[in-house]
Order: C-alpha cells, then sequence, then structure tokens
C-alpha cells in the first residue's frame, strides 16, 4: 500500500480540525451568551446574511466559528435549509414597524419628526484605551424625551406619493404561498422583484457596500439621497390553522429607501434586511436604484450584483482555489509544452530542432 | 382531537440523507429533466449543505439524492480516494446515509469525482457524478449567463470555435488544457468539468450515466448512458489528449494511463497513476496479492 503511506489525508484532516478547534476551546451555553450580549450588531449583521432571524442560533455560529463571519453564516444557511417551514407571515407594512430610529436626508423634517434612535453616526471615535488600564468604560445614562416619540411612524414615501412626487405603482396582490422564493428556486434574469430584494436582503454587507459605493462614486448613473432609513422592529402575524392572526413575536429589521431627482419625479431604490445593519440597506438601496437600465456586465447591473454579493456563493468559490488543481495544471501543462516545442522550429532551424518536429509530427497520429 | 405527535413522526436532527424530501424532490425531477435533453443545462435551486461552496456541493447534492442505504459509494479529488476534500466529502456520505465507503471503482454504485474519471471501464449500472465548479462553456466569450442561456437556445456556438481557432493561429495548436469543451447527443456544447483531454472520450458512447453539477452556479446536466459526447476540433486538426501514452508510474510500474508529474530534486520528474486506487491495485497485484482489476478504456496508452 505504498500510496497510502506516503498520503495520510484521512488523518491530516481529523487533526487539522482539531488544531482549529483547539485554538477556540470549549463552547458552552455561556459563552454563547457572551457573544449575543456583547456584540449584538454583529448577531444582526450575521442573521441578515444567512436569512435567518434567530439570535442565539447566531452567537452560537459565531462562537463555534471564533468570528469568521463566513464560515459562520454557512453554517447558519446550512442549518436553516433543513429546517421545515410551519408558515408564511403576514406582509409587514411600514406604518406598523415599531420605529426605533428613522431619518431623512432628503427634508430638514419630515411628518412624524427625525428619529434618531441608538446610533455612533456623531460620536467622536476614540479608542478607549483606558479600559484596557483597568478602568471600565461605564456608558452615560440616556436622558428620556419630554414627550417619548410615537412608536409607529409614516412612510416618508406615502407623504410623497400624495404629493404626486414618486410614483405609486399598483400594487400586485400575491397569494403568500405563491410569492417567489429564492431559498427554493433559483435566480435567473430578468429577476422577478421577490428575488431581487430577497437577494440583496441576505446578500454579503461588504459585498453591497463595496459594488455598492461604485455606484455612488460614479459607475453608477443615479447618485443616492437617503430619502428614509429606518430601524424597527416587526411583528411576525401567522394565521393559526383555525384563522386567528397573531403575533409570534418580533423581529428586528432596517430599511433603506434612496431617491433619484429625475426629470419625471422621484426615483425610489429600497432594500431591507433582518437585523439593524445600517449600511447594508443603504448601499443595497443604491445599487437597486442604480439597477434598470444599466448595461450588461456594469458593476451595478442586476445579475452583476446579485451574483457577485451572495456570500456563501463568493467566499466557498473563493476558498475552493485552496483544493489540488494539479490534475487541469498537469492537462495545462502538456499544452505548454507541446506548444513550445512547436514555437522552437522557426527560431532555431538547426538540424536537433528540425529532428524534435519531425518527431511530434510522428507521435501526433498514435494519440 | 388528534394530537400532534400522531400527525408526526419523532423529531430527528436531520432527514436520512441530510437534504428534506422538498430539496430530493427537486433535484429528483431536475436530474430526469437533465437526463432528457443530454448536455441541456437545467437550474435548480442547489440548498446550502454543510460544506463550502466550490467544495462539491453540487456533486453532493445530487449523491445526497441519489444514495440509499444499500448504496456503495466513491469519492476521488484528482483521481485520489485520500485527497483530503475526498475524505471529507466521503465520510459526510456514509455519516448521513449509511452506504458503504469503497475505493475501488468496481465496487462502487455511485461514483463522485472532481477532475478525474477513474481508468477502469464503468458500467450500466454505476453512476457518475462529476462536481462542476463553472457549467458553462461558453463563459470565456460570454460571462453573463442569461446571455450564454440564449446562445446555448439559439446553438450559437461560433465565438467559441473562433478562440479555438484563435489559439491555433497564435500559439500553433488548441491551448485548452482541462475542461475542453464537447458537444453532446449533437446539439448542446457542454464543459465536460475540469477532466483533463485524456478523460473526454471516456464520456463517448460510454455505458454508464452521468451528472454533472454545479451546486454554487445552481446548474445540473447530464450525459445519459449510449450518448454522443464530441470534443470540438477541426475537421482537419484531431483532438489531441495529454501526451502520457508512454509515461510510467514510478511507484507500480504501469504505463499508458494519465500521470501525476512529481517534479524531483536533481531537475528531472517521475510520474505517479493519477488514479491512485488502480496505482494501489498494480502494486498488490505485482505483489501477489489477490485483487480485482477491471478493463481500461486505455490500453497501452490509447484509447480502445
Amino acid at each position: 500500500m505504498a500510496y497510502v503511506a506516503t498520503r495520510g489525508g484521512e488523518s491530516a484532516i481529523v487533526q487539522s480540525e482539531r488544531l482549529y478547534r483547539a485554538g477556540l476551546g470549549a463552547i458552552d451555553a455561556d459563552r454563547v451568551a457572551e457573544v449575543g450580549s456583547a456584540l449584538p450588531w454583529l448577531v444582526d449583521r450575521v442573521m441578515g446574511e444567512a436569512s435567518l432571524y434567530e439570535p442565539e442560533s447566531a452567537a452560537l455560529a459565531l462562537a463555534q466559528t471564533g468570528g469568521d463571519l463566513y464560515e459562520t453564516v454557512l453554517l447558519l444557511r446550512a442549518w436553516r435549509t433543513t429546517q421545515p417551514r410551519l408558515a408564511i407571515a403576514e406582509p409587514v407594512l411600514q406604518e406598523n414597524l415599531f420605529t426605533h430610529r428613522r431619518i431623512s436626508a432628503a427634508f430638514k423634517d419630515i411628518p412624524g419628526g427625525q428619529i434618531l434612535g441608538p446610533t455612533l453616526d456623531y460620536s467622536h471615535r476614540i479608542l478607549a484605551t483606558s479600559v484596557l488600564e483597568g478602568n471600565p468604560f461605564m456608558p452615560e445614562p440616556v436622558a428620556p424625551a419630554d414627550e417619548p416619540a410615537p412608536a409607529r411612524q409614516p412612510s416618508l414615501a406615502a407623504w410623497q406619493k400624495a404629493q404626486g412626487l414618486v410614483a405609486d405603482p399598483p400594487r400586485e396582490e400575491v397569494a403568500p404561498k405563491d410569492i417567489p422564493d429564492l431559498t427554493r428556486e433559483a435566480l435567473l434574469f430578468p429577476a422577478p422583484r421577490a428575488h431581487v430584494l430577497q437577494s440583496l436582503a441576505r446578500a454579503d454587507t461588504g459585498g453591497v457596500l463595496t459594488l455598492g459605493y461604485s455606484a455612488m462614486r460614479g459607475y453608477g448613473n443615479a447618485h443616492p439621497t437617503v430619502n428614509e432609513l429606518r430601524l424597527a422592529e416587526a411583528e411576525v402575524c401567522v394565521r393559526h390553522p383555525r384563522g386567528t392572526v397573531f403575533s409570534a413575536g418580533r423581529v428586528k429589521v432596517s430599511q433603506a429607501e434612496v431617491a433619484a431627482k429625475e426629470a419625471e419625479g422621484i426615483r425610489l431604490g429600497f432594500a431591507a434586511t433582518l437585523g439593524w445593519n445600517e449600511i447594508k440597506v443603504i448601499s443595497a438601496a443604491t445599487l437597486d436604484l442604480n439597477a434598470p437600465g444599466a448595461a450588461k456586465g456594469s458593476p451595478v447591473e442586476e445579475e452583476f450584483v446579485l451574483y457577485h454579493t451572495e456570500p456563501v456563493e463568493a467566499s466557498g468559490f473563493c476558498i475552493h482555489f485552496k483544493l489540488p488543481h494539479y490534475v487541469t495544471f498537469q492537462s495545462s501543462l502538456d499544452a505548454i509544452r507541446n506548444a513550445k516545442t512547436k514555437d522552437a522550429v522557426p527560431a532555431k532551424p538547426t538540424p536537433t530542432a528540425a529532428k524534435t518536429k519531425t518527431r511530434e509530427l510522428e507521435k501526433e497520429p498514435a494519440e | 382531537m388528534t394530537a400532534l405527535s400522531e400527525l408526526t413522526r419523532p423529531w430527528a436532527a436531520m432527514s436520512y440523507g441530510f437534504l428534506d424530501a422538498s430539496a430530493k424532490r427537486e433535484m429528483r425531477r431536475k436530474m430526469l429533466k437533465a437526463i432528457a435533453v443530454p448536455g441541456c443545462q437545467m437550474v435548480y435551486a442547489s440548498r446550502e449543505v454543510p460544506m463550502a461552496r466550490g467544495w462539491g456541493t453540487g456533486g453532493l447534492q445530487v449523491t445526497l439524492t441519489l444514495v440509499n442505504p444499500a448504496s456503495v459509494v466513491k469519492v476521488i479529488d484528482q483521481g485520489a480516494d485520500d485527497s483530503v476534500n475526498a475524505v471529507s466529502i466521503r465520510k459526510f456520505l456514509a455519516r448521513v446515509s449509511g452506504a458503504r465507503e469503497t475505493w475501488d471503482t468496481l465496487e462502487a454504485t455511485i461514483l463522485q469525482s472532481r477532475h478525474r474519471i477513474p481508468e477502469e471501464l464503468m458500467r450500466e449500472d454505476q453512476i457518475l457524478v462529476l462536481q462542476v465548479p463553472n457549467p458553462e462553456p461558453l463563459r470565456p466569450v460570454e460571462p453573463n449567463m442569461s446571455v450564454a442561456r440564449e446562445m446555448h437556445a439559439d446553438a450559437d456556438y461560433g465565438r467559441l470555435w473562433l478562440i479555438l481557432y484563435e489559439q491555433m493561429v497564435r500559439s500553433g495548436r488548441i491551448m485548452q488544457g482541462a475542461a475542453y469543451p464537447s458537444l453532446v447527443n449533437g446539439r448542446h456544447v457542454i464543459t465536460p468539468s475540469p477532466i483533463p483531454r485524456w478523460d473526454v472520450p471516456k464520456l463517448h458512447m460510454a455505458h454508464h450515466l452521468t451528472f454533472l453539477s454545479a451546486g454554487r452556479e445552481k446548474r445540473i446536466f447530464a450525459v445519459p448512458p449510449f450518448t454522443s459526447v464530441e470534443p470540438l476540433v477541426f475537421s482537419d486538426v484531431p483532438y489531441k489528449v495529454e501526451e502520457h501514452g508512454d509515461l510510467t508510474c514510478h511507484r507500480s510500474g504501469v504505463k499508458g494511463y494519465f500521470m501525476n508529474e512529481i517534479p524531483q530534486d536533481d531537475g528531472s520528474s517521475a510520474f505517479e497513476l493519477s488514479d491512485s486506487n488502480l496505482g494501489i491495485k498494480a502494486i498488490q497485484a505485482r505483489d501477489g496479492e489477490p485483487v480485482k482489476i477491471g478493463e481500461t478504456w486505455y490500453n497501452s496508452g490509447a484509447m480502445q
């Protein structure tokens, strides 16, 4: 068994995985709880890309991979895809969202008001080094507003539609079970609207930022204005088999509408995702805004954007280049050597080279 | 009133063969469609599996759909059964299906492979599942998948012929290494996956069924048994497989098969059989152990 002795792949992969896991140590419920409470924004990002709203599972996946985000998302996606579907929730409407933060860059003030909510936008980004010197960073208490902001806010687009600034396309009535589902069918182009929004919702945050930023810098044709950005909680309302609609709980959602100012009025790009992730929804909405009419192969065209921002596919293909490719390499090597032999003939018309050429010609029919 | 427990089976961590019934049903339908239109790329949802995209997830979904407890599975990567990823896939298959594992091509009922077709002839009762990184032979001339799809519908392969011609003009020969574009059943051009040119003739009028499945790109196509697979060549320029027919395996002494080249310290090269289990069996036979070596597609370095 000479071959086996020199390879030993089976034990090598077992040990390499052990080496990785040894570095992470024991993973227990306390660690998962700590990840969940210390890193809620990371948990949100992961839940969005995994398209699975389950903070505890997301924290577990982060703990299990030591924070490798692409591994984390893959773990959750592979888990999600095996789970049964119990019900399809009722549509979530903007005006029913329990809104924590809702801002517009398009107007100084808007109906319902600018609600800042939780944000680091205006913070000074100074590393709290004193923590490392033993002085814990204690957040200042929040002073409640004199008047609490209303929990539910109208959408700015509703006001714009009433003003005739934004076109109000007729609503397509689709039975919930007939909504195209990206996780149950392949993405083809031109893609149904549902597939576009689902793809953007579970897209890689870094990926949509990269392409969205390219559009913002000028590789797209529409400059985005943040019409409305919202961080909210949505009630997940499902219908009981007996007919009663009830709330099964709330999920954090983010959504962005970005506007392009055109002669015919305001055109909107939209994106929403599970969890609170502002960079992602602004970038994704910018891509949505720029996609119509974009040239094939441009960085903002629908097919280009949606295929290349899929985190599981993109990361998987990237790391697959670590796999052995020596058969394909050998196959090309054969062609390269053979072509070089041919090249040598006109360059060096020596008897040796001519002989090589003859030998090669003789060999060819035998192959 | 009926209790919920009477309507359901007891909870289990995963379905038999990992994929749930709805995923398998879709796979079966798409596999049948792929057989019905040889070489035509069929789209499928392609579920996430517990393995990274690009690491054989397409092949895995086909194998998981085909596998049953009586199956015997062989998994190879670059021709080797003990290559790390092949081991990982084979262990996963055995774990979720209870199927028996083998390294022997003759024993296997399902053979999942990355980049090689074994040297021993495959039979009618065997299925080959090739992992496909890029299912689109037109990618070098048309990266946009929806445009490429229209080109297949129109059998518009002119630009593919053109790049082969350009290679001949520039380099004196067709430079395509592995994944040689081939016409299936006289209608659809496929990439046979990055198998060497050596392996492409094994698909032509083969006795076995071949599925080619790309999980990341969500496309599956098939070469049914006894179907023509013709590499794209010009009538006056014959198809050339790698010049491995005269090479000898330095471990087993066997000659006339596709080889791995192993660079040596003295600047020379040694060669070993790429089909690693054929190499093991050849060594066992040489040492007088009882071992069955099947007939091979190539004999004395030439396709039969």
